[in-house]
């Protein structure tokens, strides 16, 4: 069985005077172990994609399922537990908080989701070591490239042992080569540990590494293909 | 870790955040001091009252309560021997109690006369301990002797003025020009001390008359020893009774309407004056081993003299009893405006922490922190942050508290009004541990109600809008 499900799912913004279609008749499945990217020009609803699948906002119309679970079923604390035990999130930027280090970070969500102390510290040891981080265990984010810093958000999603990790644009704030050591981890974990990611970019060299690619235009899944 | 979290939190700006711990620390050193002032006060007036006014119990004839009439006494060896051997008892004092019109030469006013032994007296009165002049009744003398408050030797003008040598002599080496100018005052005497101020301003210049008037009526004043006064009295019989007696000591209590009432002069002499039985007194007083055992004394002895009225202090005198009460209130009542004013350069501060790091909770309640986690953070940053300056301020009153407890606190520029409602001028500041922990969990509340807004406002926020790149 797939992960994720959408069915069917419009999302419209009409907070405003304008009404305005972020998605419209969205139909997607994603499976355990995928490398997708999300693609498509500024404004074709990227972001509203993501944080639908994360449970961050709700459709207007359709559904999602995230393993046995229909996200629409969920309402407030139990929605906010769900996106803590079920999915990993790396954001653009503002990831980390600036008083905890490197190593407080990651540990956070353990502790948000109850693992014991001695635990959370040898996980969090573990998780950095694995996003090359070993030795940064004890920097503030204050002290770490923004490269670094967003190897310590993938650290802290693979610490909630989630069943994804979404990443909206993780590698927009960051120079060539710091995007590309980033990727190259993320490869890394979803080939060796089998982490499926989904992350949406603008970068092209991102996108080629990408095993499938949605392309995003006006809201809509113009093409969907496995490379 | 959420608790270290939210501590390095409160640091985060830390200039901002000293501002709120300052003013905290100084309003609360204010309020606790202002407490401790209050509770020393009130407990020092408690203990001089205990002391030179009303001792701890208080046995009369249930008539004489009503109109305080001289003829309502009881049998003083009914009850001595009982309770000179009762256990806890440590002072006993039989006395007689007298509505005198007193005269001198010069004026007239009326006193409450007691009639005491003094050995009695002692055992339980501080006020054989506070003559300024003279000797209690102690001594044997041809013409009764009456010791005198020094409000009241003052009110019936047994006062003289005089400019002595010795006085002259201090003053020329101190100032000069001080010195010549009162010459033609030396050896003169005065009776009153308006008289004598006149005179000063009539020879010295305005400068130094303001600047030593005052001290100088001060150390000129004498009391004049073994003056007479006649004290005019009802005898049981219901006729007036005339008799002189002489002034051999004044006291002076923190308590000038006290010391312009009462008058002491030996029982014998005041039982022949106004023809009583002098087995017979109006008043016993006693004074108990400490205050807590009062009131179970007080308890054995109403059974015990089921046709006398047995009082403890804070039924003779309640209002003093329920200054106790009304000041740790007043404190607390103090700390809690002070809390609240404070309240809102926290509640300013919090809500600045929480705007600035919308972002980060919009992050944090993205990845899965609930509400009920982000208010404790946003709460527990509030609570230390106020009781960081709590702690600052507590510590700070402790060491003032403890540094006067033991010098006191001197409020004589002030002293005249203090002492005429009862007050002494210096204050031994005073506060129970039970206070600073109610001060605490105070301050502690107001760090929680302080962030209630504060946290609103963050718990308001969607966490895809706060995370939402412009
Ligand atoms: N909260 C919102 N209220 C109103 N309109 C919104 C909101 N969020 C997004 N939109 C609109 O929905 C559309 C899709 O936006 P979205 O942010 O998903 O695009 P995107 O593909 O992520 O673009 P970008 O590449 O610039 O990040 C846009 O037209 C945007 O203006
Ligand atoms: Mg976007």
């Amino acid at each position: 069985m797939a992960i994720i499900e959408v069915v069917n799912v419009d999302k419209i913004y009409n907070d405003s005077e304008v009404k305005v279609t972020a998605l419209s008749n969205i139909n997607l499945t994603i499976e355990k172990g995928e490398f997708t990217a999300i693609v498509g020009p500024s404004g074709s609803g990227k972001t509203t994609l993501l944080n639908l699948l994360g449970g961050l906002d709700s459709p207007t119309n359709g559904k999602i399922r995230v393993g046995d679970v229909w996200l629409n079923e969920l309402k407030g604390s139990k929605l906010i537990d769900f996106r803590l035990r079920n999915i990993g999130f790396v954001f653009q930027s503002y990831n980390l908080i600036p008083v905890l280090t490197a190593g407080e970070n990651v540990e956070l969500i353990m502790q948000l989701q109850g693992v014991s102390a001695r635990v959370r510290k040898q996980v969090a040891a573990d998780m950095l070591v694995k996003v090359g981080l070993a030795d940064r265990f004890a920097s503030r984010p204050a002290k770490l490239s923004g490269g670094q810093q967003q190897r310590v958000a993938v650290a802290r999603a693979l610490a909630s042992k989630p069943q994804f990790i979404l990443a909206d644009e993780p590698t927009a704030n960051l120079d060539g080569k710091s995007a590309e050591n980033l990727l190259q981890i993320m490869e890394h974990l979803n080939r060796n540990e089998g982490v499926t990611f989904i992350f949406s970019t603008h970068d092209q060299r991102v996108m080629n590494r990408a095993r499938r690619v949605i392309l995003l235009e006006d809201g809509r899944i113009k093409s969907d293909t496995l490379q | 870790m959420l608790l270290s979290l939210s501590w390095r939190n409160v640091w985060r700006n830390p200039t901002r955040s000293m501002v709120v711990v300052v003013a905290v620390a100084l309003g609360l050193w204010g309020g606790v001091t202002t407490m401790a002032l209050i509770n020393g006060w009130v407990k020092q007036r408690i203990a001089d009252s205990i002391q030179n006014e009303i001792s701890h119990i208080q046995i009369h004839n249930p008539e004489f309560l009503l109109n305080e009439e001289v003829d309502k006494t009881f049998n003083f060896d009914s009850v001595a021997q009982a309770l000179s051997s009762a256990d806890g008892i440590v002072g006993l004092s039989g006395r007689l109690k007298v509505f005198a019109m007193a005269q001198t030469d010069r004026a007239n006013s009326g006193l409450v006369v007691l009639g005491v032994k003094p050995n009695s007296e002692r055992s339980v009165s501080g006020i054989p301990n506070k003559l300024i002049m003279g000797s209690f009744l102690e001594g044997d003398f041809k013409t009764p002797s009456i010791v005198l408050g020094k409000k009241a030797a003052e009110e019936l003008k047994l006062v003289n003025y005089e400019l002595t040598d010795s006085i002259a002599q201090k003053l020329s080496a101190m100032e000069l020009r001080l010195g010549e100018q009162i010459q033609p005052l030396v050896g003169r005497r005065i009776r009153t001390r308006s008289s004598f101020m006149n005179a000063l301003r009539a020879e010295l210049e305005p400068a130094l008359f303001n600047h030593y008037s005052e001290t100088l009526a001060d150390s000129c004043a004498s009391f004049r020893l073994n003056g007479p006064v006649v004290l005019t009295f009802q005898t049981p019989a219901g006729e007036l009774h005339s008799a002189m007696f002489r002034v051999r000591g004044i006291y002076r209590t923190s308590n000038t309407a006290f010391d312009a009432r009462m008058a002491y002069v030996n029982f014998e002499n005041l039982a022949l004056a106004a023809n009583i039985n002098p087995n017979y007194v109006h008043e016993v007083a006693l004074l108990c081993k400490d205050n807590t055992s009062v009131v179970s004394i007080a308890q054995t002895l109403s059974t015990t003299y089921q046709n006398l009225k047995v009082r403890r202090w804070d039924e003779i005198s309640p209002e003093i009893a329920l200054y106790a009460a009304f000041g740790d209130f007043m404190g607390l009542i103090y700390i809690v405006i002070i809390l609240f004013a404070l309240a809102f350069g926290i509640i300013n501060t919090m809500m600045m922490n929480v705007l600035e790091r919308y972002r980060e909770f919009g992050m944090l309640m993205a990845i899965g922190m609930n509400r009920l986690r982000v208010y404790s953070m946003i709460m527990m940053e509030s609570v230390f942050l106020t009781l960081t300056g709590g702690v600052v301020g507590i510590v700070f009153s402790i060491v003032f508290i403890k540094i006067f407890a033991q010098t006191g606190f001197d409020f004589s520029m002030w002293a005249e009004g203090f002492e005429a409602i009862g007050y002494s001028s210096v204050v031994y500041p005073d506060i129970t541990l039970a206070n600073y922990v109610l001060v605490t969990i105070l301050v502690t509340a107001t760090g929680v109600l302080a962030s209630l807004w504060p946290a609103r406002r963050a718990l308001k926020l969607n966490p895809m809008q706060a995370l939402r790149v412009e």
